[in-house]
């Protein structure tokens, strides 16, 4: 099932197909351990046996997992490219950060303090930080990048669902790192024109008006 | 092993290879942390190479050749003090060991004079006459002071080591057979050098 | 006391000074080894004491004890104390100063006066450190990472702790470099390379990661100070430089430094194993070279730290295929080790318990470094809670307990006394439930999206972050019985003469406890590897009785 985004799949698939193999291997080598103490336990009497080493099993423990996590990079790496490369139809989005807000500019000008998006339509978001390093993370989409000074980075993704996700600063920038937080507000097509012909609209009402605040749209 | 097995109690362990070894390693730090540096410089290099041009040229390349020809003959003079000392000639290996230490010295005065002037005409980090510059400028100025005070600071340091050693060969503790210490004081003069053997064509003769 | 002719225990030998002085001023190895294990817990204590605030802060959403300020000093000194100064000493300086020598048939280390400077500068660095926290302007507040910009921006005492960091890293570099020249130059008649014991192996790897990789992080500190003091550019992004280039630069050393603190962890593990299998260790060479293997790989991954800002992608690519590359050296030794227990004659004492409390929880701490070794998962997880847990995993549920299970191990050794072998287990096993409970939810929290370096979050992470808070008081209760237990045995009047409590065929088995100033009487001559046990039945037969 896709919601969220786009990324969400690939993700949560790499994610998990870790998690499985790890397990596991995790539970094999707490079974061993355990059972060994239990079976050779000194209590029982038994002789231990030198045993040197074994050149065959140590080669089946080195090829297996060198397969194992390759196929865990490879999952990773499809995911990945992905992620990096927008379609060229993506809507552009510049993204302003600073200690400890985000800004959010649409191509015609409109300036917000949360962002508005059409569900199923590719948004490409420029990063830009005016200070310190932040970085932009949306958790329910699965991706975050990091918005540095002098550095122009870029993501996109594909919102799937309508609904409100929660944007967090993932890098560390100072006292209020743990209050950047925003909301992205996924729109069905109409609502979210009718919402872009409303904002610009009280934009060229007053050219000097500064960025709204939606009081609900307001984390704490 | 034989030295470990003449190890007895009360008896300073002495192992001249070990010393080498640690040395080397030391100078092998050394060299590290100055490729921090290089790299540092590669990087800013790479990007700003037009204004590392320009900045290039306010540099007096003149001066730096003759530094570079006071380190080199520094070099020399601290070989032949070890030299001088395996011939057991005590008076030449601290003359050796004084001369080195007066062309450093004067390497320093040269150093004193280059930034003092490059102060002079505003050309510090901070100021406004670089401020006003372009940031490959700025960035060029910045390591150019960065790493010929680190390395004026390790020639410094050569310098106290070499009057310390100086001091040794006069009491006697560095000898014909023992002088280990004086082999690895030259050694750090020698990586002194060569660090300057790289500064000196990244900052004033590649334009 | 064990006073057998001339044989003077260290602790009670009398040299030139007296007093506090016959410590500080001490060239020996092990009274050295002494001093940084009494520093390095010092500072574990205040370190702990910082992770119990903070977690203490998390309990419930918004204000709980402290405001975001203190909190982010916290979290600052917490990382360097615990990574400075408790856990790349932890090992390499502590155990390696005391039984290095020892364990080739040394008396000494190569240069002990360097090696007494090596503790000055840690003093002094510690000092520091201290220092920044009372001067006027606040503790540092950056991360342990001072990444810039922010810490260039921050008006709070950066500069005292950079320096000490600085210092403190000229302090490892002369102690590894003690350590390389002592394994090359000190080993006894007959002790080649690979009969070396693992654990030495493994202080021969770190201590070259020690010499090649701080003196990068010394210099970069050094840039941060200066561009702090004069606004040199180098970083600044303001005057054209590139915050970029400093994280390559501090995960150049940083990265490598994970390395520095659990390779000496998984050498000790490869002491203990095979001594309370009582057979000798799986795969001897394998285990030796996966300590190079790793120590190679792991100075070629530096990069995966800053998947999300934005490399090229061939970075991104290679720099993911090694990290799960260097999964493999690090998997073939926990192999090893398992086998090692197969067909021995295993003994559960407390050294073994943690031993192997540590194959489990840094075989946890792995795997979910693979989980953040692939790009697309790392998208997400990176800079959350997550990287915490797992970094705690590794570093606490690794070297942390290979810390423990060498006091443990080695304690009857260096003091001649027991400590309680009951308390001792229930303390592990308290400590264990404490620590997974403290930060498993963490892995949780992470998937979820709870960011780092929090000092206040959403309540969807409630019941998770008062898990976690509950679990650090399991935990400190486990620290606390554990280092009871010792007290107690080291104010005990009685004395423990067995030397060889477990069997042991390493070299320090072999010299008294509380081992004289020198060591040997006469400098053993090696014949066989470290794990050769001989006498099977012998050692068994007077245990029984």
């Amino acid at each position: 099932m896709i919601f969220g985004s786009n990324h969400i799949e690939l993700v949560n698939g790499a994610f998990w197909f870790i998690v499985s193999i790890s397990f596991i291997l995790l539970s094999f080598i707490t079974f061993l351990m355990i059972y060994f103490v239990f079976k050779y336990n000194r209590k029982k009497g038994k002789k231990a046996v030198n045993i040197h080493g074994n050149t065959k099993l140590e080669i089946i423990w080195t090829v297996i997992p060198v397969i194992l996590v390759m196929a865990m990079f490879w999952y990773g790496w499809i995911g990945y490219r992905d992620l990096k490369n927008p379609p060229k139809d993506a809507m552009i989005i510049k993204v302003t950060a600073q200690m400890w807000k985000w800004t959010f500019e649409y191509d015609n000008g409109v300036k917000t303090d949360s962002l508005y998006v059409p569900v199923n339509k590719a948004i490409e978001v420029n990063l830009h930080s005016l200070d310190v390093n932040h970085s932009f993370f949306i958790p329910a989409f699965r991706f975050k990048r990091d918005v540095m000074p002098n550095r122009n980075n870029s993501i996109w993704f594909l919102p799937a669902t309508v609904g409100k996700y929660d944007i967090a600063c993932a890098e560390y920038c100072g006292l209020n790192h743990s209050a950047m937080y925003s909301k992205v507000i996924v729109l069905p097509k109409q609502e979210y024109d009718a919402w872009m012909k409303n904002e610009l609209a009280k934009k060229n009402a007053s050219s000097t008006q500064l960025p709204i605040v939606i009081d609900s749209t307001k984390v704490k | 092993m034989s030295t470990i097995a003449e190890h007895t109690v009360g008896h300073v362990h002495r192992d001249d290879i070990g010393s080498r070894l640690g040395m080397w390693l030391f100078l092998f730090t050394e060299l590290v942390l100055f490729g921090g540096m290089f790299l540092v410089y590669a990087v800013y290099r790479f990007t700003y190479q037009h204004e590392f041009h320009v900045a290039a040229k306010e540099l007096n390349t003149s001066v730096g050749a003759l530094n570079t020809i006071i380190l080199l003959t520094s070099s020399l003079t601290i070989v032949l003090s070890i030299i001088a000392i395996r011939k057991n000639n005590k008076f030449l290996s601290v003359f050796f060991q004084i001369s080195t230490m007066v062309l450093a010295f004067g390497f320093l005065v040269n150093k004193y004079f280059e930034w003092n002037i490059k102060i002079h005409h505003g050309i510090f980090p901070g100021s406004e006459t670089l401020l006003g510059k372009g940031n490959g400028e700025i960035i060029f100025f910045g390591l150019y002071y960065v790493m010929t005070g680190l390395h004026a600071l390790h020639v410094i340091i050569g310098v106290l080591l070499i009057e310390v050693m100086a001091g040794y060969t006069i009491k006697g503790r560095i000898n014909s057979t023992n002088y280990v210490r004086l082999e690895a004081a030259g050694l750090y003069w020698h990586l002194v050098d060569i660090i300057w053997i790289f500064l000196f064509p990244l900052f004033y003769l590649i334009t | 006391m064990h006073n057998n002719g001339h044989a003077v225990s260290y602790l009670d030998y009398k040299g030139k000074h007296s007093g506090i002085f016959a410590w500080i001023l001490s060239t020996d190895h092990k009274r050295i080894g002494l001093l940084y294990l009494m520093a390095s817990l010092l500072f574990f204590a205040v370190g702990v004491t910082f992770g119990f605030l903070m977690r203490l802060e998390l309990i419930a959403p918004g204000r709980t004890i402290m405001d975001a300020q203190t909190y982010n000093s916290l979290f600052t000194l917490h990382g360097i104390i615990m990574i400075f100064l408790f856990v790349i000493p932890g090992l390499p300086a502590v155990f390696g100063n005391f039984f290095l020598p020892i364990l080739i048939g040394a008396k000494d280390v190569a240069f002990p006066r360097l090696n007494l400077l090596s503790w000055w500068l840690y003093i002094l660095g510690a000092l520091l450190a201290v220092i920044s926290v009372f001067l006027p302007g606040g503790p540092a507040d950056t991360g342990w990472t001072f990444y810039i910009p922010y810490s260039i921006r921050t008006t709070t005492n950066v500069m005292p702790a950079l320096i000490a960091a600085f210092i403190l890293g000229f302090s490892s570099i002369l102690t590894g470099l003690n350590f390389i020249v002592t394994i090359h130059r000190m080993r006894a008649p007959g002790m080649s390379f690979f009969r070396m014991p693992l654990f030495v192996w493994s202080l021969y790897a770190t201590a070259w990661v020690q010499i090649l990789a701080t003196p990068i992080i010394g210099i970069t500190l050094l840039l941060v100070t200066i561009e702090r003091l004069f606004g040199v550019g180098l970083f600044d992004p303001a005057l054209g430089g590139d915050p970029v280039l400093y994280q390559h630069l501090f995960w150049i050393y940083s990265h490598p430094a994970v390395y520095i603190m659990i390779l000496p962890a998984m050498g000790v593990i490869s002491e203990i194993i095979p001594v309370f299998s009582h057979r000798t260790i799986f795969g001897y060479k394998f285990i030796a070279f996966s300590s190079l293997a790793i120590a190679l790989f792991g100075s070629m991954v530096w990069a995966h730290h800053m998947f999300t800002v934005g490399m090229s992608e061939t970075a991104q690519i290679i720099f993911s295929l090694l990290t799960f590359l260097v999964a493999i050296p690090s998997a073939i030794k926990v192999f090893n080790w398992v086998a090692t227990l197969y067909k021995g004659s295993i003994s559960t004492d407390a050294p073994l318990l943690y031993a192997l409390g540590f194959i489990f929880l840094f075989s946890i701490g792995g795997f979910t470094g693979l989980i953040q070794g692939a790009l697309s998962v790392n998208m997400h997880i990176h800079d959350t809670s997550f990287i915490v847990a797992h970094f705690h995993y590794v570093m606490f549920g690794g070297t942390g307990f290979g810390i423990f299970a060498a006091m443990h191990y080695w304690f009857p050794k260096m003091f001649g006394k027991m400590y309680n072998m009951k308390t001792a287990k229930v303390g592990f096993w308290v400590l264990f439930v404490g620590f997974n409970t403290l930060y498993f939810p963490m892995f949780v929290m992470g998937w979820l999206g709870m960011p780092r370096r929090y000092y206040d979050y959403l309540p969807e992470f409630h019941i998770y972050h008062l898990i976690s808070t509950i679990g650090s008081w399991i935990l400190i209760t486990g620290l606390i019985i554990m280092f009871t237990n010792f007290i107690k045995a080291l104010r005990s009047k009685t004395t423990y003469t067995a030397i060889n409590p477990w069997g042991g065929e390493t070299l320090e088995w072999t010299i008294p406890n509380k081992p004289p100033l020198e060591n040997f009487e006469v400098i053993p001559t090696i014949t066989a590897g470290p794990y050769e046990f001989k006498d099977n039945d012998e050692f068994l037969m007077k245990e029984n009785n």
